[in-house]
């Protein structure tokens, strides 16, 4: 499977911090790739780098097997919407539509028209006035329409009410079915991603803490609880994420590619958040020993 | 045709829900041979899930029998579950309506009886009876 | 592309149109009268020597249409700088400031092919209001240029065409100075990337740049004449006394309009002198004993048959700093340092 994204030592440093450091990546192509981190973990860095609009500091990424964004072809290959989805408030949202046919050559306008049509949108109202969710699918549309291979959103639904939001992700999971597009989007709320992403990445404090197909990580990753335990005297081969412990009890998530043998243990499942969480937790108490 | 709904926190995966409802259609009779299933993307659009997810669900009753997929055209019924339906069951449906009398004249509300029987048919599953 | 620079410039197209629309119109309900006026005052039928008087006449009577006058220099002393602040700063800060940058460079056009269009058209338009504005005012203020150049010593007004505000009001020059103060106002959103700061710095450069053009440069633009007068032969200041002087030559007869770079009282030998023992105390008749010294002055200036071709020297040094301006900025965008 070619890879959609891939990136070497990436970094990105303004003044004297490091809003994203030594991330190596290879994000197959296929997936609805989930980004989640904590504000500030370097998710926007990482997507504004991919799309062209970050110089990178150190390291190398390809999109789509070239440097992001070096030439209109590549350009036309990646649609992004940025945070907010910023649109041009003084346009009509059948002029956004015009724009966006005469800068892409791949333009789809029965697609972008019939999108526009279903979502209940008024072609002569000037996207300054549309409400947050409407410009959310308007960027959305203008991405989607010139037919791209990748998709890149950075937090699309965080300012969405529910209803928005759940719009806005079932008409991206219609985009993907339709047009095999791949796409990769940002949160700082696993709950959003949950249901759409097949592929999660997780970036905290500028690193990347854990990447890989869901499947894989929820089958890998088991929440164990029984009488307590010290983490260090867990057997080999199981990598205990977060622990947490009562008087008499311990509860830890833990990796492992194996079976858990220990009658001891009661085993559960755990959920995408969960997991999620428990990394972000991990990052964050490494960082503090570090600034220790 | 048969409308999917999403139970977010029941803790099964959605793939397993989609079955579940397509297996519960049969069994009501709500769904037929030869019925056409929902189309990949409206679901995934419906829903808001991954279309790999409504994949994997129809992959999974094509592999159990139940459904065959008709490239450019769709997914449809191909099977039924075998017990016919529900109400040949009967018998086994008085039954129930008896342990159901005892159960309330013993004192249990609703919310008792459905732990009670949860607990029980988790348990007798595991012994491998169920 | 050119079609969302069009649709984003619209507005500021739409204003400036109907400014320079009141503007003409104004112009074209007042030059009859102007003009009439010139012919009444017998200005189009003297001949080379009646002209002269019958100038000043002309002058005092047209004195109604000197606020207009000004006015209109003014305006057009402002308008590049208020299309260096309106149309040059917000052209990249606004995109910055909404974010409407990340749509816009996520298309399938390069940045360098963006900005090329997002300038061109707008900074068309900016020569093309200037060069309006101007030549609308040339074409109505004629008669007053006319008369003044005629009459001797006194410049009602204040003009002479390379007065200070005459200079940039006229001609072609005000297309130069719209086309820098645009590109300016551009490079200023570029690198500062707010739009009210870099409005700021738009007009404190535009400004020291108007001011230091025509003392630093433009003299030295073409070399300057030379001449020496008698004094009392030219108008200006004098000051004589207490066995020392000076002279301020502000205009001379034989030289109507011309430039005067700078002013030395000199001897019979050429040198400068600003003081002499023979004559001190001699109050009134201060003039006569210095001529008798053979103390004359030494001006420097540039005629008026300079007019032209300083207005198209400086023309063109605007037009090569705004090119400037506009490679730096393409280039810088393209270099994704953002």
């Amino acid at each position: 499977m070619t890879a959609v994204i891939e990136s070497c030592k990436l970094g990105k440093r303004y003044h004297s911090m490091w809003a994203l450091s030594d991330c190596t990546l290879s994000i197959p192509s296929g997936h609805v790739v989930g980004l989640v981190g904590p504000n500030g973990a370097g998710k926007s860095t990482l997507l504004n780098i991919a799309t062209g609009l970050l110089a990178p500091t150190t390291g190398t990424i390809e999109v789509l097997g070239t440097p992001p964004a070096a030439r209109p072809a590549e350009l036309s290959r990646v649609g992004f919407v940025a945070q907010d989805a910023p649109v041009y408030t003084a346009l009509t949202v059948a002029e956004h539509l015009r724009v966006g046919a005469r800068l892409n050559p791949r333009w789809d306008a029965r697609l972008a028209h019939a999108r526009i049509e279903r979502l209940g949108l008024n072609l002569k109202q000037k996207a300054g006035t549309l409400s947050g969710g409407q410009r959310a699918q308007l960027a959305l549309t203008l991405a989607i329409g010139k037919r791209p291979e990748l998709l890149i959103l950075d937090e699309p639904v965080a300012r969405l009410d529910p209803l928005a939001r759940r719009e806005f992700l079932g008409e991206l999971m219609e985009a993907v079915a339709e047009q095999d597009l791949s796409v990769l989007m940002s949160s700082h709320l696993v709950s959003d991603l949950e249901r759409v992403c097949d592929y999660l990445i997780v970036l905290v404090v500028s690193r990347v803490c854990v990447a890989g197909p869901v499947e894989e990580l929820l089958a890998t990753h088991h929440l164990l609880s029984g009488p307590r335990r010290d983490p260090d005297q867990m057997p080999p081969g199981l990598r205990v994420i977060s622990a947490s412990h009562t008087g008499r009890q311990s509860t830890l998530l833990v990796r492992t590619s194996g079976q858990i043998l220990d009658p001891a243990w009661t085993v559960s499942q755990v959920t995408l958040e969960d997991l999620a969480l428990a990394y972000m937790k991990q990052a964050a108490i490494r960082q503090l020993e570090v600034q220790r | 045709m048969i409308e999917f709904r999403l139970d977010g926190r029941s803790g099964v995966a959605p793939y397993l829900q989609l079955i579940h409802q397509v297996r519960h259609a049969l069994r009501l009779g709500l769904l037929r041979e030869g019925d056409q299933l929902p189309k990949v993307k409206d679901v995934a659009a419906g829903l808001a899930i991954n279309p790999n997810t409504v994949l994997k669900a129809y992959r999974e009753l094509e592999y159990e029998g139940l459904a065959a997929a008709r490239p450019g055209i769709g997914t449809f019924v191909t099977g039924t579950l075998d017990g016919g339906s529900l109400a040949a069951h009967g018998p086994l449906r008085r039954d129930l309506q008896r342990w159901l009398a005892k159960a309330r004249r013993a004192g249990l509300d609703d919310e008792s009886i459905e732990a009670l029987f949860a607990s029980t048919f988790r348990s007798a599953s595991e012994e491998g009876i169920a | 592309m050119m079609w969302l620079t069009w649709r984003q410039f619209r507005l500021q197209a739409i204003v400036a149109t109907a400014a320079l629309a009141a503007f003409a119109i104004a112009l074209a309900v007042t030059g009859p009268q102007l003009a009439s006026l010139y012919r009444a005052d017998g200005m189009t039928t003297c001949g080379d020597s009646g002209c002269a008087a019958l100038a000043g006449d002309f002058l005092s009577d047209a004195g109604s249409y000197q606020i207009m006058y000004g006015l209109c220099t003014v305006g057009i002393l402002l308008a590049p700088a208020l299309i260096g602040l309106f149309w040059g700063a917000p052209l990249i800060t606004r995109e910055f400031e909404t974010g409407t940058f990340r749509l816009a460079w996520t298309q399938t056009i390069t940045r360098t092919r963006w900005l090329a269009s997002k300038l061109v058209l707008p900074g068309l338009a900016a020569m093309a209001v200037a060069a309006g504005l101007s030549l609308l005012f040339g074409w109505w203020a004629a008669p007053i240029g006319q008369a003044a150049r005629l009459t001797h010593g006194s410049f009602p007004l204040g003009m002479g065409p390379f007065s200070l505000p005459d200079f940039d009001a006229h001609g072609i020059a005000p297309l130069g100075y719209a086309a820098f103060a645009f590109t300016l106002g551009v490079t200023a959103g570029m690198l500062i990337r707010r739009t009210i700061p870099a409005m700021a710095v738009t007009l404190a450069i535009f400004a020291a740049i108007q001011v230091a053009m025509p003392l630093a440069v433009r003299p030295h633009l073409f070399p300057p004449a030379r001449t020496t007068v008698a004094i009392g032969s030219f108008a200006g200041a004098e000051h004589v006394g207490n066995g020392h002087f000076s002279f301020n030559v502000m205009d001379l007869p034989s030289q109507p309009g011309a430039w005067i770079i700078s002013s030395q009282a000199v001897n019979a030998a050429g040198q400068s002198v600003s003081s002499s023992a023979a004559c001190e105390g001699r109050g009134q008749n201060g003039n006569q004993c210095l001529a008798r010294q053979g103390v004359q002055i030494a001006v420097t200036y540039e005629p008026t048959s300079r007019f032209w071709p300083m207005q198209l020297a400086e023309t063109g040094i605007y037009l090569a700093l705004a090119m400037v301006l506009a490679g730096y900025c393409l280039r810088r965008l393209s270099l994704r340092r953002y």
